[in-house]
């Protein structure tokens, strides 16, 4: 019995915490909430939460997290901005500034990980200082902006009545999706995750797959940061502050567990909306923000909480 | 005579399998009573609900005259009950004497405030691992232990709670001979403080040199309970099967002499820490090479050593005349090499992973490219696998998509041996492959080996247990503190010269 419930848990949980949070909201602000202006809304401000949600759901899964993801947005939200502020072409600076640049920041985490075999809360915790700080120094602590408008259009328009960034996160979430599902590499990331030990011995290169992991929760950040610059037409060098924090809780309520090897891209998918949802009921609700940081804080201690109690039923 | 406890009645439903039906069992003080089955039989969920962790879904537990619907682990404690499980379960981090005492510090006042009594635990930590027999500082880190050492430790834990009734859930799985003596002595000693133990063990031979009475469990049935002084062994595997099975080590055979065709050797081989120094073998096609000697002796950390798993300090490996430079797992296992290793919990299985993905992932890694990573899934591939496997080596479970936490010990390990069966390498080393394993499986995992080695495959076997080292290996290398001391052919060895050859100085 206990077992069933839990299974059904697992599987249908975090679906079952959106619709309830998006059916509480539609009965609290009828007038606003539902409407496919108002849902639309709700997207694309989940759009850069889930970026960079599927790319810290990766560290995480291999029981490990990564801290500098909010100074990884910022830093290639600024190289991208400099690049064609320098008179480099959209595509060129979009390329080389977002998504290189992220990678090489996730390459320096993983590198560092498995040069210093530190955890990787203390190796992101201090990148995430080196990069914050770059980036002032890059910028002069300074906004960037005044970009071509094909950049605007090409990252922060909308196609049909879809707005571009949430097409971004949905092509990157489908995509991480078939790596965690359908390849080797996702196979043997959720190994190591589960037992790093018995993945040693059966033969999985440990540091070849940290170092992934890291590259791609790069990426994700990286393109988080190019989507940033876009949307708010600058380059803000305080751009990202704080983001490891929704990206973690969207990762741990769609059902990854700190001890790795757990979870599933579509969970945290439903994690990041399920903070959009919030953030922006409680914004037509007229709660102010620093009461929304307080609501968030419990959403994260009581999805973990309720996870842990369920899954521990026998 | 009163029972120390008594269970009637006891029925245990996981999803899909009933582990117990309608099971009755007592103990006696002072008896040491063995609980005897195959892989999956329900021995360990019986005793589990004695130690809290399951709740019987029917059935009464009468612990002096009180009758529990179920036990909590507090209750179980509180009316004596410890119990050393299958699975080891000491915390990494901890010293030996804080894994013992975590629960039960002992404290005293220091300016009125209560803090943990640290001299006290080191003391009672020495006393009791001189009782084990492990020589080892109350303070080193459970990490640093090697298996058997933990075993003892887990041993000394359960001695540590002064109690009424011992559980031991397979205590010899990983100890050599030495220590099963000294296991036996401390027993003998709790039986005179009229203690009551339950003991379960693959071990048949154990049964009549400790046990008291003997219940044997069938697919979670009760099949019945002896007394040891009137039962004959091969009675009880009758008991357990359900059949006659012909002997223990059924038609193995050794291999035909003369064969000298050298399929594997090394040369001179020392590991970077020198726990194995200046080891030379060679492995003759259609033989069986056996490894025994003592815990610690440095075999496990030798076929580390070749599967590239820890690194070697110089030293040469030729698999079929090719010189190998392995320097990872990886490595080993492109090259056609499978360590099926000691220890399933550590270094074996992915617990979250079902079976059948337990299984698939060795194959996946030797056919795979880019260190690994370069490829997609072939689920129904992947599922054949697991399949074969599961019909092989007959491991118990309701589908391969059951998660492997959820499966027996025996079995677990036997899904551990079909991973590296699956991968079908050119060596495979077995390191206790047999630990945990049930009599009849036992030797259908030696009718395999000798199949491998009959296929021309290379076939090492690291085994504590003599008679089946003995029974199984064309030759035997004892190991003695990390050095190879000598090799003796099937004909010439005996327990008596390998015991000598694996404790006399040098
Ligand atoms: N947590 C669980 N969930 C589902 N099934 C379980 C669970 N634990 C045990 N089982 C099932 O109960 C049965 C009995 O398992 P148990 O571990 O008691 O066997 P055992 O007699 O100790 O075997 P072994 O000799 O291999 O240790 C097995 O079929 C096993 O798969
Ligand atoms: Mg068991």
């Amino acid at each position: 019995m206990g077992n069933k419930f839990n299974s059904i848990w697992q599987k249908y949980g975090t679906l079952g915490i959106l619709i309830l949070i998006t059916v509480l909201l539609g009965i609290l602000s009828p007038k606003y909430f539902l409407t496919p202006n108002n849902l639309v809304q709700v997207a694309l401000q989940s759009s850069i939460t889930i970026l960079i949600a599927c790319g810290e759901f990766f560290a995480i899964l291999i029981a490990g997290i990564d801290l500098s993801i909010g100074s990884i947005v910022a830093l290639t939200g600024m190289i991208t901005a400099k690049m064609m502020a320098w008179g480099y072409s959209v595509p060129v600076a979009i390329l080389v500034g977002g998504i290189m640049t992220g990678a090489i920041l996730g390459a320096i985490n993983g590198g560092l990980v498995n040069a210093t075999a530190l955890h990787p809360f203390i190796v992101t915790l201090g990148t995430q200082a080196i990069f914050r700080g770059i980036t002032l120094i890059m910028s002069d602590a300074r906004p960037v902006y005044g970009f071509p408008l094909e950049f605007k259009n090409a990252i922060a328009g909308w196609i049909w009545n879809i707005p571009i960034p949430v097409i971004i996160a949905l092509a990157a979430a489908l995509i991480l999706s078939f790596v965690t599902d359908m390849t080797r590499l996702g196979r043997n990331i959720y190994a190591l995750g589960g037992n790093s030990q018995a993945a040693w011995f059966s033969g999985i290169n440990i540091k070849l797959h940290t170092l992934i992991v890291f590259i791609i929760s790069g990426i994700t950040a990286g393109i988080a940061g190019v989507v940033m610059t876009a949307r708010l037409g600058a380059a803000e060098p305080l751009a990202g502050v704080g983001f490891e924090t929704y990206a973690i809780a969207s990762a741990i309520i769609g059902g990854a567990s700190f001890f790795g090897g757990k979870g599933k891209i579509l969970g945290v998918v439903m994690g990041g909306l399920i903070i959009g949802v919030i953030n922006n009921g409680l914004n037509l609700l007229n709660v102010a923000t620093y009461y929304q940081q307080i609501v968030m804080g419990a959403l994260i201690i009581g999805a973990v909480t309720l996870d842990r109690f369920v899954s521990s039923r026998k | 005579m009163g029972y120390l406890l008594e269970m009637k009645k006891i029925t245990k439903k996981f999803p899909g399998v009933t582990a117990l039906k309608d099971i009755d069992f007592q103990l006696r003080p002072g008896e040491v009573h063995v609980l005897l089955g195959e892989n999956g039989a329900g021995k360990s969920t019986l005793v589990k609900i004695l130690s809290g962790v399951y709740e019987p879904t029917e059935g009464t537990i009468v612990i002096n005259g009180k009758e529990y619907a179920k036990l909590t682990p507090k209750e179980s404690i509180e009316n004596k009950i410890s119990i050393i499980y299958q699975e080891i379960s000491l915390i990494d981090e901890l010293s030996i004497g804080e894994n013992i005492y975590v629960g039960k510090l002992p404290t005293k006042k220091l300016f009125n405030m209560t803090v943990v009594d640290y001299k006290q635990v080191e003391k009672n930590t020495r006393e009791l691992l001189k009782k084990v027999g492990l020589n080892k500082e109350p303070s080193v880190l459970a990490k640093e232990l090697s298996i058997s050492e933990k075993q003892q430790v887990e041993i000394a834990k359960a001695l540590s709670y002064n109690a009424k009734v011992i559980i031991m859930d397979e205590p010899t799985s990983s100890l050599t001979i030495e220590e099963t003596k000294k296991l036996f002595e401390i027993i003998k000693q709790l039986k005179n403080e009229d203690v009551g133990i339950i003991y379960i063990s693959h071990k048949l031979n154990e049964i009549k040199e400790i046990g008291d009475r003997v219940t044997v469990l069938k697919d979670g049935t009760y099949v019945g309970t002896r007394d040891v002084r009137d039962v004959e062994i091969e009675e009880l595997v009758t008991m357990m099967v359900g059949r006659e099975l012909k002997s223990k080590y059924m038609n193995v055979g050794h291999r035909q002499k003369g064969t000298k065709e050298v399929v594997f050797k090394v040369s001179n081989l020392t590991r970077a820490d020198k726990r194995v120094r200046n080891v030379s073998f060679e492995v003759y096609k259609g033989e069986i090479l056996g490894f025994a000697g003592l815990i610690g002796s440095g075999r496990t950390e030798l076929m580390n050593a070749i599967f590239g798993a820890d690194k070697i300090d110089s030293g040469e490996i030729r698999l079929f005349g090719e010189q190998l430079a392995i320097k990872s797992p990886y490595q080993a296992i492109k090259k056609g090499m499978a360590l099926i290793t000691e220890n399933r919990r550590e270094t074996g299985f992915f617990p979250n992973f079902e079976i059948w993905k337990n299984v698939s992932i060795e194959p996946l890694i030797k056919e795979s490219k880019l260190g690994g990573i370069w490829g997609l899934l072939n689920r129904s591939k992947e599922r054949d696998y697991a399949k074969k496997q599961k019909d092989l080596l007959n491991i118990k479970c309701s589908s391969i998509d059951q998660n492997i936490t959820e499966l027996s010990g025996g079995n677990q390990q036997k899904v551990i041996v079909g991973k590296w069966l699956a991968a079908e390498s050119k060596l495979i080393i077995f390191d206790e492959p047999t630990k945990g394993i049930d009599i009849g499986a036992k030797s259908e995992i030696y009718n395999i080996m000798r199949e491998l080695s009959d296929n021309g495959k290379a076939v090492i076997m690291v085994s504590s247990e003599l008679p089946e080292l003995l029974a199984v290996c064309d030759r035997i290398a004892v190991f003695r503190e990390g050095e190879l001391r000598t090799i003796l052919t099937s004909d010439e060895a005996t327990e008596e010269k390998i015991l000598l050859a694996a404790t006399s100085a040098k």
